[in-house]
């Protein structure tokens, strides 16, 4: 018994991944996806894997599970090794004991048919004991809260529980190190919070060692204790977050935090790694500047009701009384609009008497937790679901991109997708004039998110190529670095300049402060707050920005506003 | 949407039972289907497995096994009365058709008909309940160690069929929202996306098995040992997946009773019934008793609720009242 424990304790001493050196080209691809990699994590690292789309992280994941080059093929030069385990030499079976790996997709990581079987599958096939099988399966149930889920088909979970639930079979074997991939690109605010604060309690408590690719940093950047930046397939930083941040000033903005640039805006240091951590920088820099704290400062951080409703900055624009501007026309009215799905074999409304209307020319994000209504809305507008009561109209016609830009592109020329004049058209509206005759796979992944709106709009525009009266766009940033939402948003802003109301549903709080002018927030199918993008976004917790969260000011979303809050307050102090 | 056959965990006897009793029950069912022709037996086997997928709470699911059962009786009744033109009781004389010659429609050719379709129905009510009540990650796992590979290549292909039907359900409302000036997308183009799509899933899901080691020989730990170190009480936890029922014992019996109630009656003349050429339907006693002890094997799944006297409940809360009552 001494014996084995002691072994098991020397492979928790070894470091949980090493790799050095490390050159990787997928088959029949000219430039390698990883070049001269060498990075070591010590067992208990909460690391962060940053960079650009396509720079490599998704990569660099693999070949620490050994799918890359055992899976993938390819050439491969230099060392891996996990938990001692030399990762090229090894597959991924032999690598799954020591190592789990959650992909952005949960609904290929599940290959059973209930939860409990799900979990139970790699030590089944590691050949443990139904007893200890029992044990392990209830002990990862219990770590992550999902106990209730066993018996439950897989089916019929919601991402974030599928999520979940791939995460537990990840860790059932007890792995030194996990890997993850962007795991909450397709979570809400909320079940994305929760994944992140999740992985830190099972680092802090089970001493796992955590390997995260994520593109929205600011979510995951406090709960971090090292940055991992990748560019162009190799490492460009390696350090602790305060330091990477000060980094990304320089290197690459797009890496910034929202708070960071608050900071950075407003000429205050050390930049933040998370809300905590700005908010303790505001207080004492305040009390160090004039021996007494900020009257402003004091109020962001311990915002009382009074200190809530200070404006320090221009107001929100002004809306008519139903929240909406009357300079335009209506593209979307929605009227009593109920909805019903099947969902668990029973129905269930999942718009309940919702009452919306878009004009011609806003820009509406559309947001609420997973299940609130925001894609049967959009698909009831499109007509790709029935109402079982009231009415929803667009009356100048709708263009809808749903969640997966791929699904409308089939055939191998842009060109045979957009023929004629229309189809031209509506290349030239989203900018890929030039791409016509590319074949859609060799688009970047931005360029088939434009191809697939232009798809969806051709032949719905109208003489002068004037736009449908509303275009929607469903969970458009999954997946997305900063760089690709600016353009996303800059079209969004193009779009309706030219006139069409822009109905966005999206989890992403910063990209809609950054797109929209006017917010609406479903939940359960109703609408539970709708008004300009500053007073929503601004007013809460989980649906707020990060600016938003440090500052608690009223009408106070970005970093520019938050900076202008910040140094009028210094004026006026 | 869910497919109203697929397994749905539900806290009834049927879904809690291990594979192999749920497989008697319901095999021995289907078996007196096949080995009976006598209409009153065979409507005694649909009577037994409709009762036990109501029991089971899988209304759904029979209905939808009811709704196409019937479809394809009333089929094999109309294609069995124009090909049969035997029996002495002719309804119709239909002349001659070009592949199927005279056509003369008889009542025993209907009667004929309808007692395979019925056949047809009851079994694939019952392979419904089945599909809607056994959990087949538990059938797959029960077969693994007759044949591993297979049993997870066929876990596989199960979930690969529902996500294969989600991923064309998307690419058909991708296909409504294409503009009227797109290139309409017909059936071959999406198909082949679907097809490509599909490969790309399995090429991920195949990943997915290669990190739960699906790749490795299993090798037991040495008796006593676990990932977690040495077990002292080797029985302490079972596996969910492997967990035994106290309705086991309920299914083999009711199973073995309707095989061995079936095959006495079945020597004994309980499956009188023939077709031509004239249509007789025994309905002796030997029928008769098979038939209700068939039907009744339906309320096997039968949930009892739990059981607390009123007697035992006033003794419980007279206990716990202070000395002397009141307040």
């Amino acid at each position: 018994m001494q014996s084995g424990g002691g072994i098991h304790m020397e492979a928790r001493v070894a470091s949980a991944l090493t790799i050095e050196g490390l050159t990787y080209a997928y088959p029949e691809t000219t430039s390698p996806a990883l070049r001269d990699v060498s990075l070591t994590l010590e067992c208990g690292d909460f690391a962060l894997l940053a960079g650009r789309s396509a720079c490599g992280k998704s990569t660099l994941l693999r070949a620490a599970c050994g799918l890359v080059p055992h899976f993938h093929g390819g050439e491969i030069s230099g060392q891996v090794e996990v938990a001692g385990l030399n990762a090229i030499a090894t597959g991924p079976g032999e690598l799954a004991a020591v190592v789990g790996y959650l992909a952005q997709d949960p609904e290929t990581q599940v290959v059973s048919t209930t939860v409990a079987a799900e979990i139970e599958l790699p030590l089944g096939m590691r050949g443990d004991s139904t007893t200890s099988r029992a044990r392990a399966v209830e002990e990862v149930a219990l770590a992550l809260a999902i106990p209730h889920l066993l018996d439950r088909a897989v089916d019929t979970l919601s991402g974030g529980e599928l999520q979940r639930v791939a995460l537990a079979a990840a860790l059932v074997t007890r792995p030194q190190l996990v890997l993850l991939d962007e795991p909450t690109s397709q979570l809400d605010p909320v079940a994305g919070d929760e994944l992140i604060w999740l992985l830190r309690r099972l680092n802090s408590e089970w001493g796992v060692t955590i390997l995260l690719a994520e593109h929205r940093l600011e979510r995951c950047l406090a709960a971090a204790d090292r940055v991992v930046a990748m560019d162009s397939g190799s490492i460009a930083y390696d350090g602790n977050p305060r330091d990477f941040l000060t980094w990304a000033q320089d290197a690459d903005q797009a890496l910034e935090t929202p708070a960071a640039r608050l900071f950075s805006l407003a000429d205050i240091a050390p930049l933040p790694v998370g809300v905590r951590d700005a908010r303790r920088t505001l207080v004492s820099t305040s009390a160090a500047a004039g021996g007494e704290p900020d009257p402003l400062l004091t109020a962001c951080t311990f915002s009382s009701p009074t200190s809530r409703r200070r404006q320090p900055h221009s107001p929100p624009k002004k809306l008519s009384e139903e929240g909406i501007r009357l300079t335009s026309t209506t593209a979307l009215d929605a009227h009593d609009l109920w909805v019903e799905l099947s969902r668990n074999d029973s129905p269930h409304d999942v718009l309940r008497g919702l009452d919306l209307k878009v004009n011609h020319g806003e820009r509406v994000a559309l947001m609420g937790r997973n299940g609130a209504g925001k894609s049967t809305l959009l698909r009831t507008a499109a007509g790709l679901t029935e109402s079982v009561r009231g009415k929803v109209e667009v009356p100048g016609g709708i263009a809808l991109l749903t969640q997966n830009p791929s699904d409308f592109l089939v055939r191998e020329r842009v060109g045979d997708e957009l023929p004629g004049d229309e189809g031209l058209a509506a290349l030239g509206i989203v900018g890929l004039e030039h791409a016509i005759d590319a074949d859609p796979r060799d688009l970047s992944g931005g360029e088939r998110q434009r191809l697939a709106l232009a798809i969806a709009l051709a032949g719905r525009m109208g003489a002068d190529d004037e736009l449908p009266g509303l275009v929607a766009l469903d969970e458009p940033t999954r997946g997305m670095d900063r760089a690709r939402k600016d353009d996303l948003a800059s079209l969004i802003h193009d779009l309706a300049a030219r006139g069409a109301g822009l109905l966005v549903a999206t989890h992403d709080v910063e990209f809609a402060a950054l797109f929209a002018e006017r917010v609406v927030l479903l939940g359960d199918g109703v609408v539970i707050a709708d008004g300009p993008t500053e007073e929503v976004l601004s007013g809460g917790w989980y649906f707020a920005t990060e600016v938003a969260r440090v500052l608690d000011l009223p009408g106070v979303i970005t970093p520019e506003q938050g900076a202008m809050a910040l140094r009028e307050a210094g004026e006026g102090g | 949407m869910r497919s109203p056959f697929a397994y749905t965990p539900r806290p009834g006897p049927l879904q809690r039972a291990s594979p192999g009793a749920a497989v008697v029950y319901l095999g021995a069912l289907v078996a007196v289907a096949f080995l009976y022709s006598n209409p009153i037996v065979l409507s005694a086997v649909g009577i037994a497995v409709v009762l036990a997928g109501r029991l089971a709470g899988a209304w759904s699911a029979v209905r939808a096994a009811l709704w196409m059962g019937l479809t394809l009786a009333l089929l094999i009744v109309v294609v069995n009365a124009l090909v049969v033109s035997r029996g002495t009781t002719v309804w119709a004389r239909l002349g001659d058709w070009p592949i199927f010659g005279q056509v003369d429609v008889t009542a025993e050719a209907v009667a004929a008909g309808a007692v395979l379709g019925l056949r047809a129905a009851v079994v694939m009510v019952a392979f419904a309940v089945y599909s809607s009540c056994v959990d087949p990650d538990r059938v797959l796992r029960a077969l693994r160690p007759l044949a591993g590979r297979s049993a997870l290549t066929a876990t596989l292909v199960s979930r690969l069929v529902p996500v294969a039907a989600a991923d064309a359900a998307r690419l058909r409302d991708a296909a409504r929202l294409r503009g009227p000036g797109a290139a309409p997308v017909g059936k071959a183009p999406l198909a082949r996306r679907l097809l490509a799509g599909s490969l790309d899933r399995a090429v991920d899901v195949a990943a997915t098995l290669e990190l739960r080691g699906y790749s490795l020989r299993p090798e037991r730990p040495p008796a006593g040992e676990t990932f977690f170190g040495p077990m002292r009480t080797e029985k302490r936890f079972t596996s969910p997946v492997q967990r035994r029922s106290r309705y086991d014992q309920r299914f083999y019996l009711t199973g073995a009773i309707v095989l061995v109630v079936a095959i006495a009656g079945k020597a004994l003349g309980a499956d009188s019934f023939s077709e031509y050429p004239t249509t007789e339907i025994g309905s002796g006693a030997a029928t008769l008793a098979v038939a209700v002890i068939v039907a009744l094997s339906g309320l096997a799944p039968l949930r009892r609720a739990p059981r607390r006297s009123a007697a035992r409940a006033s003794r419980a809360a007279s206990r716990s009242l202070p000395a002397g009552g009141g307040m």
